[in-house]
């Protein structure tokens, strides 16, 4: 029996040893080989495809094939598009074990997403620690790439987004309040979550700043029925503001309103962005992307994109996920002529990516990226009004 | 007042739907003696199924029904749906291990809950299941209903409470005021001296599980009617339901009832006069406090042994 034990603890000893002696070499041959530019490279999108956010994953993965499918070439590069799903209702650890299998991976050169703030913060580091640059199309929580004293950095300087952050979105949903609804009662719900925690701190300082009253709730994520919620605001508030990510949430959120009789307007953040879900009329949603259908210089692109996905709407959230591919292609591009044809670290393409420049951005305009911050320059977000027919209205 | 009023409200709407889930779990403990923790997911396949049953029937948009014909298929169908789904459940993961030790259809019935869940989310995704009750008839039964003083009791509240309400009365004269459940109850109180008594045990059972899980599927209905649902909700919809069974004294069908109401009126009031913060905080402690200082619960009796 002792022989038999001793026999099994062997072979696992045994097998053990091997498997991390097996380890080492393959990491060092990731780096040490370098990345042929002429290979196909492979670009991770982590988003939610799933789950409440869903939606967001969804549309943006359709502009990311889109932008694979007709980019590449004008750079000389050949790339292979994977996505991977984080559903917002997994927490972190999809977003974290993602991170693991895409730094393995010795074909991934730059990753887009992740596309919420919070799968951000949960595998940011190990993208940083492994030298990939990671470039968000939507994740916009300050922290992400501006750290005050108060407010650590959440992001690395590996991160970057090709849309502006919540230090704007915050701000100027607050002002429209203020300016063009007048609000002079406003109440603030927070999801208990990063994203929503942080865009309703920012509104509410300008809010106060400015002298509104504010009424600040927090509901755990795991909400479902907000009718406690709906009773606890007056019902002489101007303007309810609930930051989410889960459009269906605040659809609810609107129904049970007007089930109470509450008069006030709702606003929500990009996260609710969602025209097929989020339908209660007059309420207001503001995004950091324009409706590109009004952009001439899109005209092209838009049309190509319509011709792939025919019967799907032009959304805000897809073509900032073109913009994103687009921005990684340039930095691989200037990567690939420094490096000779040979990408020796994935570390070098991190180092172009402040070097990139798009002329005739989707979004509209110039990109560039900030001298300061991780974030593009001069970028402002966009403020919708949802009409009786459930369509969206730019606004302001 | 106003805030009182509505505050009740909420709590009616909230403790019904509790009510009806911890009926489920108190029948089937008081006749196996079994903490069925799948329960929470038979609510939750219940209201995927009237979802899907709702889209069959042209959606909220455009249905092909009256409106109350419309609520009273789909919950119909998601009560036939779970019903069946309890039958498979206990023939498959529970009558195997009936005289088993007792942990052993405990972990069974956890092991059931995980495979629901997953399946569904396997099945039809995570996305959130919106019923859209707001767009029956521009909005008719949230705009509708009774007011008292300023505050509006819609139409969707009016049918939620109203329907639970129905379906204990319904329950209550079915255990009370049948053979069958007369059956039911003689199982519940001694097992073997009601099989020696000629009562088909195995039927009783069944016919339990097919009560208790037709009730999650009403309430899983219900519940989405006003809210959208996911494959995820059974869990918290469970342990609440389980929560409000114990408060009442699990095995007592007044006690369940009374437990889910308890429930109901201990979030709102907390949600409402203390945080919103606080009301899970609120509604476990008080679970505690019941297991602590009386664990039989409001309506249940003390266990005596035979030592």
């Amino acid at each position: 029996m002792k022989k038999a034990i001793a026999l099994v603890f062997a072979l696992v000893v045994a097998i053990g040893a091997t498997a991390a002696a097996g380890a080492k070499p393959t990491a060092k041959a990731a780096t040490a080989a370098g990345i042929n530019c002429k290979s196909t490279l492979t670009i991770p999108f982590v988003t939610p495809v799933t789950g409440g956010a869903g939606f967001i994953g969804t549309e943006q993965v359709t502009w990311a094939k889109y932008a694979v499918k007709t980019l590449p070439s004008q750079f000389g590069l050949k790339i292979k598009l994977v996505v991977g799903d984080t559903p917002v209702e997994q927490g972190p650890a999809p977003a974290q074990a993602l991170a693991q299998k895409y730094v393995a991976d010795k074909s991934v050169v730059a990753l887009l997403g992740p596309s919420t703030s919070g799968a951000v913060v949960a595998s940011t580091k190990t993208y940083f620690q492994a030298g990939i640059v990671h470039l968000s199309p939507s994740a916009t929580h300050t922290d992400l790439t501006i750290g005050t004293p108060g407010d650590p950095l959440l992001g690395t300087p590996a991160f970057f987004r090709d849309v502006p952050g919540d230090y704007i979105q915050g701000p100027a949903d607050a002002r429209f309040m203020i300016d063009k609804l007048h609000a002079k009662k406003v109440v603030i719900i927070d999801f208990q979550e990063p994203y929503s925690v942080g865009l309703a701190d920012v509104a509410q300082k300008t809010l106060t700043a400015a002298g509104v009253s504010v009424t600040r709730l927090s509901a755990p994520n795991t909400t479902t029925d907000y009718s406690a919620y709906v009773t606890k605001v007056p019902s002489d508030a101007d303007v309810v503001f609930f930051p989410t990510q889960k459009p269906p949430d605040i659809q609810t959120f609107g129904q049970q309103l007007i089930e109470q009789g509450k008069k006030a307007k709702l606003f929500g953040g990009d996260g609710s962005n969602d025209p097929s879900v989020f339908k209660i009329p007059g309420s207001y949603v503001s995004n950091f992307a324009p409706d590109i259908g009004g952009i001439p210089a899109d005209a092209a692109i838009v049309a190509g994109w319509k011709k792939d996905n025919p019967g799907k709407t032009l959304g805000s959230f897809g073509p900032p996920a073109y913009g994103a591919v687009q921005i990684l292609l340039r930095a691989i591009q200037l990567t690939c002529i420094a490096d000779h044809g040979v990408i020796k670290d994935r570390r070098d393409v991190l180092k172009h990516m402040k070097q990139v420049r798009v002329k005739n951005f989707i979004l509209g305009g110039a990109f560039r990226f900030s001298t300061k911050t991780n974030d593009p320059l001069n970028a402002k977000f966009y403020i919708f009004q949802i009409q009786s027919n459930g369509s969206y209205k730019l606004v302001g | 007042m106003d805030t009182f009023i509505q505050l009740t409200v909420d709590a009616l709407t909230l403790g019904s739907i509790y009510a009806l889930i911890a009926l489920g779990y108190t029948l089937v403990y008081g006749v196996l003696k079994l903490l069925n923790f799948a329960h929470g997911d038979v609510f939750m396949v219940g209201s995927f199924i009237g979802f899907g049953v709702l889209q069959l029937l042209g959606g909220t948009s455009n249905p092909s029904v009256p409106i109350w014909l419309l609520l009273v298929l789909v919950t119909l169908a998601a009560m036939a749906g779970c019903a069946v789904l309890g039958v498979v459940i206990e023939r498959f993961a529970y009558r195997p291990l009936r005289d088993a030790p007792r942990i052993a259809p405990l972990i069974s019935a956890l092991g059931v809950s995980f495979f629901l869940a997953n399946s569904m989310q396997l099945l039809f995704g995570a996305e959130p299941r919106n019923y859209d009750t707001f767009s029956l008839s521009n909005g008719a039964l949230y705009l509708k209903g009774l007011d008292i003083g300023n505050v509006r009791v819609s139409l969707l509240r009016i049918i939620t409470i109203s329907s639970a309400f129905v379906l204990m009365i319904v329950l209550w004269f079915l255990v009370n005021r049948t053979r069958t459940g007369k059956a039911m109850r003689a199982t519940s109180f001694d097992r073997e001296a009601a099989a020696m008594m000629g009562i088909d045990i195995d039927r009783v059972i069944v016919f339990t599980f097919v009560l208790g899980s037709a009730l999650a599927g009403a309430a899983g209905v219900l519940f989405a009617l006003r809210v959208p649902t996911t494959v995820s909700i059974g869990f918290i919809a469970g342990l609440k339901g389980f929560t409000a069974a114990v408060i009442g004294g699990i095995g007592s069908i007044q006690g369940a009832m009374a437990g889910g109401l308890i429930l109901g009126f201990a979030e709102s009031y907390t949600q409402g006069y203390i945080s919103t913060k606080w009301s899970d905080l609120v509604v476990f402690s008080i679970l505690i406090a019941f297991m602590i200082f009386r664990p039989q619960g409001l309506l249940g009796r003390a266990e005596i042994r035979k030592v």
